[in-house]
């Protein structure tokens, strides 16, 4: 038998419409709700039956496309992986990620993230070439443990939202950026952190971070992007030194 | 055809005072007192220098009441920097692999402040019984 949608619950959206709004305001609307639905699909039972207007992001609907992060009760969360249920008797307010521009209703401006992670170069440059003929390039359980948590991250910005220096200093390379960074500077078989460290150096690199710690716990897939933001500190350090030695020898 | 108008909402200045960053903003206070501990410390040599009356009358001050609720408030203050700075110890240093499996981020923490608990009751242990 299905669950009737006898309960309701509010939800209170911030609205925003380029064409028409100088700013943002919130719009209430009453939510029918059974007990497996989630703010997402309270947003689309909106969509479908009272404003079609209604703007936001989402694609798969099961944590892992990293599309529909929003704001939820002043929290960085996933829409789909937040239920309804665990909110009442509300009222929920349902808002744009924080610090980064709306562009419409609950969509924000993605532009800045994606020069961040293109900034680390995101992608595997082998310590050692070789031809596919010459097999596959092993690993053993350590070293994949070593990076493994790194490469767990959907690109779902909720760690942006979360950070308070990301919202003070839009230059900051934040930390999602880090996380990916440590994925591949942290991988046995990468030879390319030389490539990667000037995106970690500096006010807008690592040293923006002040161990403020809420990204690691917002992040819904475990990330711990603090650790790498936090690890590439030393990082950078050793570089600086090691850098200044032999400016050092050269003379 | 629709308009791009992005529009950018400030940041709170006192974003600090308000949850879920409290937490953190008291971790980093904190952190002050170790400035505070090491004034008290410098005028103590201040005094040794200027000689054994100043000397005595800043031992008087150490003793006299306002002293030691400065220090218990600054005894507070500090095991809970203490206790914070070693929560995040785990994040500052490379990923410690043992057997192919990470080693779970509070078991760090746990042996970091047991390491300095011992260290620090070592050292008051000395200070009281002055074995030698
Ligand atoms: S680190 Fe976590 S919170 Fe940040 S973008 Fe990746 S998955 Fe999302
Ligand atoms: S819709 Fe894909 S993560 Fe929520």
């Amino acid at each position: 038998m299905t669950e009737r949608a006898d309960k309701t619950i509010e939800l209170r959206v911030l609205r925003y419409n380029p064409e028409a709004d100088e700013k943002p305001h919130h719009q209430s609307f009453t939510v029918p709700y059974t007990s497996d639905m989630s703010v997402l699909q309270g947003l689309q039972w909106i969509k479908d039956t009272v404003d079609g207007s209604l703007t936001y992001r989402w694609s798969c609907r099961m944590a892992i496309c990293g599309s529909c992060g929003m704001m939820i009760n002043a929290e960085p969360k996933l829409a789909c992986h937040t239920l309804l249920r665990d909110l009442a008797p509300g009222p929920v307010t349902v808002e744009p990620l924080n610090h980064f521009p709306i562009e419409r209703d609950l969509v924000v401006t993605v532009d800045d993230f994606v020069k961040k992670i293109e900034s680390v170069t995101p992608w595997l440059i082998p310590k050692h070439p070789k031809p596919v003929s010459e097999g596959p390039y092993n690993q053993t359980p350590a070293q994949l443990a070593a990076y493994e948590n790194f490469s767990a991250c959907i690109n779902c910005m909720l760690c942006y939202a979360a950070c308070p220096q990301y919202g003070e200093n839009p230059k900051f390379i934040g930390p999602a950026a880090m996380a990916i960074l440590q994925r591949y500077d942290g991988d046995s078989r990468d030879g390319g952190s030389a490539l990667r460290i000037d995106a970690v150096h500096g006010e807008d690199g690592v040293w923006g971070c002040t161990a403020v710690g809420a990204c690691s716990d917002v992040c819904p897939k475990a990330v711990d992007p603090m650790h790498a933001v936090n690890q590439n500190k030393m990082n950078t350090a050793l570089d600086y030194f090691l850098r200044f030695l032999k400016k050092r020898d050269a003379k | 055809m629709s308009e791009r108008r992005p529009y950018v909402r400030p940041m709170p200045r006192d974003w600090w005072a308000h949850r879920p960053f409290r937490h953190y903003t008291i971790r980093e206070l904190s952190g002050v007192t170790i400035a505070i501990y090491a004034a008290v410390l410098l005028s103590g040599l201040v005094a040794l220098l200027r000689g054994p009356e100043a000397w005595d009358a800043w031992r008087g001050w150490l003793a006299s009441p306002a002293s030691l609720v400065l220090h218990g408030a600054l005894l507070i203050a500090m095991l809970w920097h203490v206790r914070t700075w070693f929560q995040i110890l785990p994040k500052t240093m490379p990923k410690l692999i043992l057997g192919g499996t990470p080693v779970p981020q509070r078991t760090i923490t746990l042996v970091g402040t047991s390491v300095a608990v011992i260290c620090s009751s070592a050292l008051v242990a000395f200070v009281l019984w002055r074995p030698f």
